[in-house]
């Protein structure tokens, strides 16, 4: 008897966790009504800051507009879990919604099951990491990329670095993780800025977008090399490990830091001049820009084409 | 051979088999890296290991009973979360926000500890649970969002004696009591002992149960440690810090010799295996060395350090055969 009782409390608690689990759901639109289109907001990781304003601001967005559409909003664990958002978008088919906005954590990998969401009705609207263009050809799929032009931002960042240069200086950059388009895209970006002020790069190391994992690679960089003159970081979490790492090489001021996506974190910092400058993409608004451009394409019937969103510099101001 | 004798016999050996290991790496990165053998290269990777040095001890001690705790980079990041929204959002003073930190990773590790013994469970499995849960409650409390605080806490790890930062400092310490407790303690005897065999340690009138529970305690006390410690560093409380670290902390431990099956292991080595996995980090990345290549050689290093380990303790127990 007392087994049983223990064993009906643990399935009690687990149904209260389960409907306080759903309720959250039902108020991010699960309610789909008939006659309003449907979106699904399809997302990496929403552990990320950057992924999670993103989400916010789609959110936002929805509930401004609410008597326009219906948004369901998903992500996954970490920005690995390719296998997992599959599923998302199989269940988003199954679903029946009319447009998928989708952020793929894979630039391939997610191109054949987006196909099969195409093929189902259902316009694929890709945002914030565009689809392999060779992998949409082989299967065929248009799905229009509505973002910002991460190489063009992180030429705007390294060009404000390179103010503060002279030709023939060296530096270094932190990269993304290995295989993020975005990643590549910023590292072509700064590689183009500093060639063209004439700066060295003398290493370039992956730092996974971590904050400790930065500190450690940029303390290393200035070990090796002694004599650079600035850290460029393909995103602000980086910077703020890199700004650490000069500070304890006892380079304060000698070593400039940039980074790119201008969060909350890295404010203080720009005030302070200890980031020289980032890049802002409007992060609570790129999904935004994903939606509107799948609601036009709901309504007119527009065909796709592929469609750029600003991206600000941020620099520091004395 | 007298007990005392093959006492120092394996410290002897242990110490010699790690000091070849560091003594191989530093000798290779040296001729490799400018810059490597230089003070402010050490100085720099010893300011950067304390958080690992922390967890690590705390590894040990469960791994030691037998158990495991994966939830170890969870905790750091929740407490640490706690310890950035105390201090930046409520404005509390460090007195008041550093035991509210070390008070959430305590209590992590009790909540483990207890649902390990309640039910018999599997410890892999139970700090599993915690590893998922403990990071949702943080991306919950932060939003998300990386924390800054700001000088208010990152003069915690300017202060140092010479170059040597306070953290540093403390993560000695703590090896040092870690050790003793191990070695020295009744407690430590116990954990030994419940490792090697919980049957017979209950038998022999050891309360299993509290010595348990109180080992993942310990361990979430010192992640939270670890947590004031990184969030010190960056000035800030990052939602993911910490994420990872249960692997690498195994794998700094298990270098050190400590055995996965329980009842044997040591503070000090695992202390060791912090600094191996931390040179070896930092010699390649100085040298350049690209992401895939990284990986295969630290893969590579910690099962060798085991194999070595593996040749170490059967040097130990030969002698004892032959008794």
């Amino acid at each position: 008897m007392r087994i049983l009782k223990h064993a009906s409390i643990i399935v009690l608690a687990l149904a209260v966790l389960l409907a306080a689990g759903c309720s959250k759901q039902t108020n991010q639109g699960t309610q789909l009504s008939a006659d309003k289109p449907k979106i699904a907001l399809v997302m990496k990781s929403l552990a990320n800051e950057f992924f999670k304003t993103m989400a916010d601001g789609a959110e936002a967005y929805q509930k401004e507009h609410a008597s326009e559409f219906d948004l369901v909003v998903n992500g996954i664990k970490d920005e690995l879990d390719v296998n997992k958002q599959v599923e998302l978008v199989e269940q988003m088919i199954a679903q029946g919604v009319n447009a998928i906005v989708i952020a793929p954590a894979d630039s391939k990998a997610l191109v054949s099951v987006c196909k099969k969401a195409s093929d189902a009705g259902i316009i694929v609207v890709n945002i914030d990491n565009k689809f392999d263009s060779g992998a949409l050809k082989e299967a065929g799929l248009t799905a229009p990329f509505v973002g910002p032009d991460n190489r063009k931002g992180a030429k705007l960042v390294g060009d404000e670095l390179a103010k503060h240069l002279k030709a023939g200086d060296k530096v270094a950059i932190l990269e993304g993780a290995p295989n993020a388009f975005n990643g590549d895209q910023r590292k072509l970006g700064f590689e183009e800025a500093m060639k063209a002020a004439g700066i060295k790069i003398v290493a370039s190391q992956t730092a996974y977008w971590e904050t400790d994992k930065a500190n450690e690679i940029a303390r290393d960089i200035i070990t090796a090399n002694p004599d650079i003159k600035a850290l460029l970081c393909a995103n602000d979490s980086m910077a703020l490990g890199a700004v650490k790492a000069v500070e304890e090489a006892g380079k304060a001021g000698k070593i400039a830091v940039v980074g790119y996506d201008n969060i909350s974190a890295a404010q203080q910092l720009l005030q302070e001049g200890k980031i020289l400058a980032t890049a802002d993409q409007h992060a609570d608004q790129l999904a935004v820009y994903g939606i509107q451009y799948a609601l036009e394409m709901l309504e007119k019937g527009a065909a796709p084409a592929d469609k750029e969103t600003p991206v600000d510099l941020v620099n520091f101001v004395k | 051979m007298g007990r005392s004798d093959q006492h120092n016999m394996k410290w002897l050996t242990d110490v010699l088999g790690m000091g070849a290991v560091l003594a191989v790496l530093i000798a290779f990165f040296g001729l490799k890296c400018e810059n490597f053998l230089t003070p402010t290269n050490f100085l720099g990777i010893a300011n950067q290991i304390p958080a690992a040095i922390l967890i690590a001890v705390g590894m040990t001690l469960v791994l030691i009973t037998g158990g495991i705790d994966l939830s170890v980079g969870s905790v750091v990041g929740l407490s640490g979360a706690v310890l950035g929204l105390a201090v930046h959002q409520f404005g509390l003073p460090l007195a008041l926000a550093i035991p509210m930190c070390l008070g959430v990773g305590a209590l992590c590790g009790l909540i483990n500890g207890l649902v390990v013994v309640r039910w018999s469970l599997p410890p892999f499995i139970v700090t599993l649970g915690m590893l998922e849960a403990a990071r949702g409650v943080t991306f919950m409390l932060t939003e998300s969002r990386t924390i800054y605080i700001g000088s208010k806490i990152g003069n915690i790890a300017s202060v140092g004696i010479g170059n040597v930062s306070s953290l540093f400092i403390m993560a000695v310490i703590t090896v040092a009591v870690g050790h003793l407790l191990l070695n020295k303690s009744a407690f430590g005897r116990h954990l030994i002992a419940l490792g090697s065999n919980e049957q017979a340690a209950y038998l022999s009138g050891i309360r299993t149960s509290r010595v348990k529970v109180l080992v993942y305690v310990l361990s979430g006390l010192l992640c939270a440690l670890a947590a004031v410690v990184i969030t010190a560093r960056f000035a800030s409380a990052n939602p993911n810090a910490g994420s990872g670290f249960e692997l690498e902390a195994i794998a700094a431990v298990v270098i050190g010799g400590t055995s996965l099956m329980g009842g044997r292991g040591s503070v000090v080595n695992s202390f060791f295996g912090v600094v191996i996995i931390a040179l070896l980090g930092s010699g390649l990345a100085q040298m350049g060395t690209e992401e895939a290549t990284k990986r295969m050689i630290t893969g590579c290093v910690i099962v060798l350090a085991v194999i070595l380990d593996y040749y170490r303790s059967r040097l130990m127990v030969r002698p004892e055969a032959s008794r």
